[in-house]
């Protein structure tokens, strides 16, 4: 009764930590969106929020276009897609998940299944594998192994 | 004076002469060692084989000729050496000058291959009186790698050159009267040990890999290869991870954006092998215990070192775009060559010895620790392919589509962060499951207490405000983690209190040092933990700017700036603006902060200097990033970054509980002396 309980509690703490997450969303500022462009001065190759140019003309210029599509009301993903339209998509430091660009987001999800899958088949086929026990000579955590192991050394005048 | 520098400057004119000999030198006993290697492996000779391992010492001593020959040219201002004139300048400090020799392509390279050479020596030193059927084709492997360094850098990429101008004759000699110095991002001190502990790292994963291929060449696929090749990958493993870390420390400090890790390409390419090496760290354990998963971890050991040498060919190459861009050339096409024989040979090989690799043990039960280092695994790797995919899409998707996509930190976080909390949540499951099989009782028993004192922490941190999702279950997971790391440790001295009569210091003191590997392993746990609560900090990171000039005022959450004064100033190596500002919290006096723009005179590039009040709570962070040239006030940004400090502590603790792990135990020692005696009376027999 106790473990189903707890497991009970388990569940419902695990359910409700998204839900009370997601209650609190942060307002969309240019240093929030600095690490999803990229800065296209061509000198740092780094994420408009990290340029380490102090006078980059260009993020600047970024900056000031960002700053006012946020003052005119419009959403993350319109500003993302009006800095793609002016500089690229390269400008965005993620590929937006459509034509070819969707395998990048596909295939690690691809990849962890297809390892389960083989981590599963590995599973079953050592299950099925008849046991052929082999004197292994590695050393053993168990305490009491240890301790005899230890006595014997000693024993042999090798201690 | 005159006297040492007339000698210096004639020794100096030759130091490229010895610089070079050095290298081919190295090259030619590089070449003999292979040869001597493979005849000493086929027909079992001695002499062919001690020839070999000569040769290799040899080859580290050439390797070390030619780094003296190029430091010495670089610390004396020998600037008719154009890798010196073009790293290094005469007020540059002397550590700095020290670390111009892995600050540009060549001098990178020798340094490479330098370190290669150490490894090698060490390996062959090391293995004198051991591993003696292994040692012919280790010694082949590791000189083969040898002979391809040592070429590159002979042909390809000689930091031997001498400094030419075009003339009314043609190029000709010239002795430039001063260098263009040290990239003035790398004149910071974690720079003068971050490359080479990254580089040992990488360059140390040669070692496992050659007793691998050897093992795999002589058939001697049992418990002895698998015991030298774990040893030999702990020590890149830990210097690979206090390496990135350094790296992060540099970025934190030096790029001036309040982060530390940006997944850039060449940040990845050092992951890369750490995340594989972890995994075969784990599964290696499987093998000993239990004589299962010899083909996985073959496997592990290839990707490792095929990893290692694909970082250094991403680093290199030039052909993804990164802010590491501090040694590029054309070196790309000879590296793939090199890869592909690698990859090419070890499969081959893999694949022919796969009857000698197979599983002696059936697993008796889905719930136990051979399936947790299975699922473990399972994550790391499946973690590798995703950074490798994301790193690489780049050039996949210009090959592709012809445009070169950007694939950066949204990307990466979004496929890395889940993955990193099953790794974590594993951390701590993984150790409370027994070998072979775990009950229902024992799993109760085991996890009862870390799951509720972790859902009593959840509950509590929502109740004090944290929202941020993953932040949230990151300090979930380091509970439960925790808990279940120092319940070990409770468990076990707890026992020994029992059994052995000993106070609780002395016990936990003797339990450690009786299994140092288990220990030391848990240690590393413990460090993981603390590097995760400093990811999570990351969640609640803020930041604001401003220009400020005498007087003016900036507030960030609880703190208060005042600029002070703007100072301009100048020394020998670079010019200054430095902000003297003075900070409060809660109104109480905190501290005084002097953030600096610098211009280095040498190489005339501009950088910051970051004043950084670090805490174990938050960081306060200022940058000054620039002057208005409109109103003359200084751009000053300032971040607040939360647990920053857990990482570093964290890196610290995990060099010390991986050096733990590395001790033997006296058991362990003891079990070695007998192995040794056994091999030698064997080989005694055989006359061999």
């Amino acid at each position: 009764m106790r473990t189903r309980l707890a497991t009970g509690f388990l569940i419902a703490v695990l359910l409700a930590a998204p839900a009370a997450c997601a209650a609190s969303g942060r307002p969309l500022t240019v240093d929030s969106l600095g690490n999803k462009v990229m800065c296209v001065c061509g000198g740092c190759v780094a994420p408009l929020g990290q340029c380490p140019h102090m006078d980059c003309g260009t993020k600047a210029e970024m900056k000031a276009i960002i700053q006012k599509e946020i003052a005119d009301g419009k959403d993350e993903a319109t500003i993302l897609q009006d800095l793609s339209l002016r500089y690229g998509v390269q400008v965005l430091t993620a590929p937006p998940a459509k034509g070819f660009n969707l395998a990048v987001w596909i295939l690690p999800g691809v990849g962890l299944l297809a390892g389960l899958a083989v981590v599963l088949v590995i599973v079953r086929r050592w299950r099925r594998k008849p046991a052929i026990e082999v004197a292994r000579t590695s050393v053993s955590d168990d305490p009491k192994t240890l301790a005899a192991v230890e006595a014997e050394i000693k024993s042999s005048g090798l201690g | 004076m005159v006297y040492i520098q007339a000698i210096a400057n004639t020794i100096g004119v030759y130091m490229n002469q010895v610089g070079s000999l050095g290298l081919i030198a190295a090259l030619a006993f590089a070449v003999f060692a292979v040869i001597a290697g493979v005849v000493g492996g086929r027909l079992r000779s001695l002499r062919a084989t001690r020839s070999a391992e000569r040769a290799t010492l040899a080859f580290f001593a050439m390797i070390t000729l030619s780094v003296v020959a190029l430091e010495y040219m670089i610390l004396t201002n020998d600037f008719h050496n154009a890798y010196v004139a073009e790293h290094s300048n005469r007020d540059l400090l002397t550590y700095y000058k020290v670390a111009a020799l892995w600050s540009g392509q060549e001098g990178s390279l020798l340094f490479w291959t330098w370190l290669l050479s150490i490894y090698c020596a060490l390996a062959v030193w090391l293995n004198r009186k051991k591993n003696r059927q292994l040692m012919p084709y280790v010694v082949a492997v590791l000189m083969g790698t040898g002979t391809f360094f040592s070429s590159l850098v002979f042909f390809i990429a000689n930091p031997f050159q001498e400094l030419t101008l075009a003339g009314s004759a043609g190029m000709q000699a010239y002795i430039a009267p001063d260098g263009k110095g040290l990239n003035p991002l790398l004149q910071y001190h974690s720079m003068v040990i971050h490359p080479p502990m990254l580089y040992l790292g990488y360059v140390g994963m040669v070692v496992p890999f050659a007793f691998c291929m050897a093992a795999l060449i002589t058939r001697q696929l049992g418990d002895n290869w698998i015991r030298t090749t774990r040893r030999w990958t702990m020590v890149p493993w830990m210097l690979l991870g206090c390496g990135i870390l350094l790296g992060g420390n540099w970025a934190y400090a030096v790029l001036g954006w309040g982060g530390y890790w940006g997944w850039d390409p060449v940040e990845n390419a050092s992951l890369l092998p750490f995340l594989s090496a972890t995994a075969f760290l784990h599964s290696v354990m499987v093998q000993e215990k239990r004589g299962m998963l010899k083909v996985w971890n073959v496997s592990l050991v290839i990707l490792s070192f095929f990893l290692s040498i694909f970082g250094t060919f991403l680093t290199r190459s030039g052909i993804v775009s990164s802010v590491h861009a501090f040694a590029q050339s054309s070196i790309g096409p000879f590296f793939a060559v090199f890869i592909a024989i690698i990859v090419f040979f070890s499969v081959t090989l893999l694949f022919l010895r796969l009857d000698h690799l197979k599983s002696e043990n059936k697993l008796d039960s889905v719930v136990s620790r051979e399936s947790g280092f299975l699922f473990n695994n399972w994550i790391l790797l499946a973690l590798v392919f995703a950074v490798f995919w994301g790193t690489l899409f780049p050039v996949i998707s210009k090959a592709v589509q012809n445009v070169t996509v950007t694939v950066g930190a949204p990307f990466f976080n979004k496929v890395a962060i889940p993955m990193g909390l099953l790794l974590l949540f594993l951390t701590g499951a993984g150790p409370l499951l027994a070998w072979r099989k775990t009950s229902f009782q024992s799993l109760k028993r085991n996890f009862t207490m870390p799951l509720i004192l972790a859902l009593v922490g959840g509950v509590g941190l929502v109740v004090g405000g944290v929202r941020d999702f993953y932040a949230w279950m990151t300090f979930f997971l380091c509970i439960f983690v925790m808990i279940c790391i120092l319940g070990e440790f409770w468990k076990g001295a707890r026992t020994r209190m029992k059994t052995a009569h000993e106070n609780f210091a002395q016990a936990l003191y003797n339990l450690t040092m009786r299994n140092t590997r288990r220990y030391g392993g848990y240690i590393v746990h413990v460090a993981m933990v603390l590097l995760f609560v400093g990811f999570a900090g990351q969640a609640f990171k803020t930041n604001t700017k401003a220009l400020m000039q005498q007087g003016d005022l900036l507030r960030i959450n609880n703190y208060l700036l005042r600029c002070d004064s703007l100072i301009n100033g100048d020394n020998p190596n670079y010019e200054y603006t430095r902000a003297m500002i003075t900070v409060t919290k809660n109104g109480h006096a905190f501290a005084s902060m002097h953030p600096e723009k610098r211009f280095y005179k040498a190489s005339q590039q501009p950088t910051s200097y970051v004043a950084i009040h670090p805490a174990l709570s938050e960081d306060l962070y200022v940058v000054l990033a620039g002057m208005d040239s409109d109103t003359g006030k200084a751009a000053i940004e300032v971040f607040v970054n939360p647990l920053v400090m857990w990482v570093w502590i964290g890196g610290v603790v995990f060099l010390l509980g991986t050096l733990l792990a590395m001790v033997p135990s006296r058991v362990e020692r003891e079990m070695a002396d007998i192995r040794q005696s056994q091999e030698m009376t064997v080989q005694a027999g055989n006359a061999y």
